[in-house]
């Protein structure tokens, strides 16, 4: 006897059928309402993630003001060393509606697209970008743009710390020894190099690194665990050191003319790499001993002439003096013979004789 | 020698060729107390050459400055002994010899040597004969030609800072300290031009004087042998000296000693610390460098126009008390300073203290002059810059160690304007307490009996006839036997 299927077993995947149902019903919204480059659901962990990455480096605020009567672009310089959280905000104020105003943000003549935020209070409008910098890559100059009849724009230039050498030649002699300091205001690099080069102003690409920087050779000192032969004539002539981590120190020591030309101090950081040039000259003893011969021929003849005009005025002096006291021992001898008659002469005569 | 002794003695020729020793003394203040100020200019050079820091290098100018003070009784006795002109051309090799030996220096200690103890003695040997001889050939224009003399300090700081900057960036500091060395010789120009004079003051003589000359005289009658040609040599040497420094024991000038020891400790620490006040009540650096130069010029100012103002006929005879006014006023405007906290404020302060610092450097010598006599003049300004020598020393850091300790510069400007208001007062008290003894003096002259009463007649009008010449003790000596100066 055949048994039919009866209404129980078809009956039976019904239920499943509607609990899929339901879940793809569910589901649905999300797909069809959901942006098609970016869903919410799935974005906004990884925005987090990247915030509480870099939300312990620190966050630097920067601000242009720009209106509508601005000729010339505004331009501020921010120097930056260490990876940070920048804010940047331009506001710009204007008598027409600011709904009409179109706002932009461009990296070095790149649109970008997202991270900026605008805000309208009162007549004044508000655009903050913020943007995260970690390497040398996003260095650059940002700018904002506000579209109205004219196009206003505000620069943010970032820069790495510049290095301050001395301006005017350094002047040593052969022989000597002479020091070159690099420094920079607040700041600690990675890493400091110098270079030399003999004439030329611009640093040629295969110049002479003259020594390892002490670090580096310390570390290679404590991995060969013995003494590394350096070259002793390097050794010799060239010291690097410096007393803070913002200044650094090269020191040359017996100097000759060949020494003579330009010197680059070379400092690494994070965000990029900063360089300046020094000038030494080198100089004969002979040079400086020229004005001072000629000062000293000066103070001889002086003394010369002076000591002269004294002799000179006192053998004046003693000549009439001399002739003065021969007449007077004369009269004194012929005046003892007359009397006292002869004093009153002899009065008038020592009167004048002590002018 | 005794032709010259007959020939030459004059009263102060009051121009002629003693404009041209003003000239060589204006050069001698150029040469030594101009170039010890810019030495300091060369403290970054050596910094960075030495890798020292600045404390190290800021010895260089104590020891400087503390040589030429302390040696300056030296200096006196041997332009004394030997003669000005000798004197100050010693000095002037001396100094540029320390000066091209330190541009060849290898290391700090070097400079210390050659740089600090060679030259400072060297200006030491210059500086108190020239400003002596100024006062030999001045007396109705002293004031003026000591004004002149004093303000090449002034002036030769505002000219050589910059000439000074201009040969390290040419030559380096080394062919800058050649250079100023060879410049530095010009010291035997001015030595060359101080012609020795002598006045008829000269022969008056004291009583010690008389008993020193009757010794020597004995000593040569008895002992023509070698053996006690020594002990004459030494006795004379020590005559000689008792008489030059008889001054020493002169109640006026022990006063006017004490009250320069307390001016020197007052005046230093204000060139020293003007800048750090101001940088710390919010001027910038270059306000405060030009707040330096005001007080540089104006003290050149004051000096000149002091020195002018105190020759004439209504202030010649209280130039003491010119003196004692100025120093006062110094010290008040220290005691304002700590309230002064803009830059509006702090100009005024600079022209003023700059002025009267200016006038009462012109008024040290007149008033010691005044006090010794022209004869002792040389020695007793040797003593005088030696007091100004462990003030000048000690005052800097003291003050230093006050605004550490305080953390504020008040208490250390407090102590600086009490210790001058200290010195005028002391200078006044003295001064007055001679005059109360004079009229007491006088009131006791005329109760006594008549032939006194004859006498002191006399020297009132002795001492008013004679009241120029600030010989009023000795002629009320003269006149009452009994009277003790002191």
């Amino acid at each position: 006897m055949r048994a039919l299927p009866g209404p129980g077993g078809p009956r039976a995947p019904a239920p499943l059928l509607l609990l899929l149902l339901c879940l793809l019903a569910a589901a649905r919204p999300s797909w069809a309402d959901g942006h098609p480059s970016a869903s919410p659901v799935t974005s906004l962990p990884v925005r987090e993630e990247m915030m509480a990455k870099y939300s312990n480096l620190p966050l630097e605020s920067h601000n242009i003001s720009l209106t509508e009567h601005s000729d010339v672009p505004v331009e501020k310089n921010i120097t930056l060393q260490r990876p940070s959280n920048v804010e940047l905000i331009c506001q710009f104020t204007t008598s027409g509606d600011l709904n009409l105003v179109n706002v932009t943000w461009k990296k070095d003549d790149e649109l970008l697209e997202s991270n900026y935020m605008i805000n309208i209070t009162g007549s004044i409008m508000y655009t903050l970008y913020t943007v995260t910098i970690i390497n040398s890559k996003q260095m650059g100059s940002y700018s904002c743009f506000f579209e109205e009849e004219k196009e206003q724009r505000g620069t943010f230039n970032f820069k790495v710390p510049e290095l301050h050498g001395k301006n005017k030649p350094l002047i040593t002699y052969v022989g000597d020894s002479t020091v070159l300091i690099c420094k920079c205001q607040d700041c600690a690099p990675l890493n400091w190099t110098w270079y030399s080069s003999n004439g030329s102003v611009q640093r040629p690409k295969g110049s002479q690194i003259l020594y390892i920087p002490v670090k580096e050779l310390m570390a290679i000192r404590r991995a060969n665990k013995k003494n590394v032969p350096l070259d002793v004539q390097m050794n010799d002539k060239y010291v690097i050191n410096g007393t803070n981590a913002n200044e650094t120190r090269l020191k040359i020591m017996h100097i000759s003319e060949e020494d003579q030309g330009s010197y680059w101090c070379h400092a690494v950081f994070q965000l990029g790499e900063s360089e300046e040039r020094l000038q030494l000259v080198v100089l004969s003893y002979l040079v400086p001993l020229k004005p001072f011969l000629g000062i000293i021929a000066e103070v001889v003849l002086l003394v010369a002439i002076i000591l002269l005009c004294e002799m000179y005025t006192q053998k004046k002096k003693k000549q009439p003096d001399d002739g003065k006291e021969f007449k007077q021992m004369e009269q004194l001898k012929s005046d003892d013979s007359n009397g006292i008659e002869n004093n009153a002469t002899r009065h008038r005569k020592n009167e004048s004789v002590s002018q | 020698m005794a032709k010259a002794k007959r020939a030459r003695s004059t009263a102060p020729p009051d121009g002629g060729w003693g404009w041209m020793i003003v000239v060589g003394c204006f050069l001698v203040t150029i040469c030594t107390r101009a170039v010890t100020r810019c030495i300091s200019i060369f403290f970054v050079e050596f910094q960075t050459y030495f890798t020292q820091d600045y404390a190290q290098t800021a010895w260089i100018h104590s020891i400087v400055d503390c040589m030429t003070m302390l040696c300056a009784p030296l200096g006196s006795v041997v332009s004394n002994h030997l003669s000005c002109q000798v004197g100050i051309m010693l000095g002037g090799l001396l100094a540029s010899t320390g000066l091209i030996l330190g541009s060849f220096a290898t290391s700090l200690k070097h400079l210390y040597l050659t740089l600090g103890v060679v030259t400072g003695l060297g200006f030491a040997l210059c500086y108190s004969p020239a400003i002596a001889m100024v006062g030999k050939y001045f007396s109705r224009r002293k004031a003026l030609a000591y004004g002149i003399a004093m303000s090449g300090s002034g002036i030769g700081t505002f000219v050589l800072a910059p000439v000074v900057q201009l040969l390290i960036e040419q030559f380096s500091w080394r062919g800058a300290l050649l250079i100023l060395g060879g410049f530095v010789l010009n010291l035997c120009v001015c030595g060359a031009l101080m012609r020795p004079i002598t006045l008829k003051e000269d022969h008056t003589t004291p009583e010690q004087n008389h008993v020193c000359r009757t010794q020597t005289r004995d000593f040569k009658r008895v002992s023509p042998c070698s053996i006690l040609t020594n002990k004459w040599v030494q006795t004379c040497l020590c005559c000689s000296l008792q008489q030059e420094y008889s001054f020493l024991l002169m109640s006026d000038f022990v006063v006017l000693a004490v009250s320069v020891l307390f001016m020197a400790y007052g005046c230093s620490p204000l060139f020293v610390y003007l800048v750090p006040y101001a940088l710390s009540v919010g001027v910038s650096h270059q306000q405060a460098a030009f707040l330096m130069s005001i007080l540089g010029v104006i003290d050149i100012i004051g000096n000149i126009t002091f020195g002018w103002l105190t020759d004439r006929r209504c202030l010649k005879n209280y130039r003491y008390v010119c003196y004692l006014f100025a120093v006062g006023l110094d010290g008040l405007c220290y005691l304002c300073l700590p309230m002064l906290q803009s830059l509006p404020l702090l100009v005024p302060f600079s022209c003023t203290f700059g002025y009267f610092d200016g006038a009462y450097v012109t008024l040290i010598p007149v008033v010691t002059a005044e006090i010794v006599g022209t004869t002792s003049l040389s020695s007793a300004l040797g003593v005088v810059y030696f007091l100004h020598a462990v003030p000048y020393l000690v005052s800097p850091p003291i003050a230093g160690w006050l605004v550490d300790a305080t953390g504020s510069y008040t208490a250390a400007f407090l102590l600086c304007g009490f210790s001058m208001i200290f010195s005028s007062v002391l200078l006044g008290f003295a001064r007055l307490v001679k005059k109360m003894r004079k009229t007491q003096l006088r009131f006791l002259a005329k109760e006594s009996d008549p032939k006194l009463q004859l006498w002191t007649n006399g020297s009132v009008a002795y001492s008013v006839a004679r009241g120029l010449d600030q010989k009023d003790e000795g002629s009320v000596a003269m006149a009452v036997p009994g009277y003790n100066p002191t």
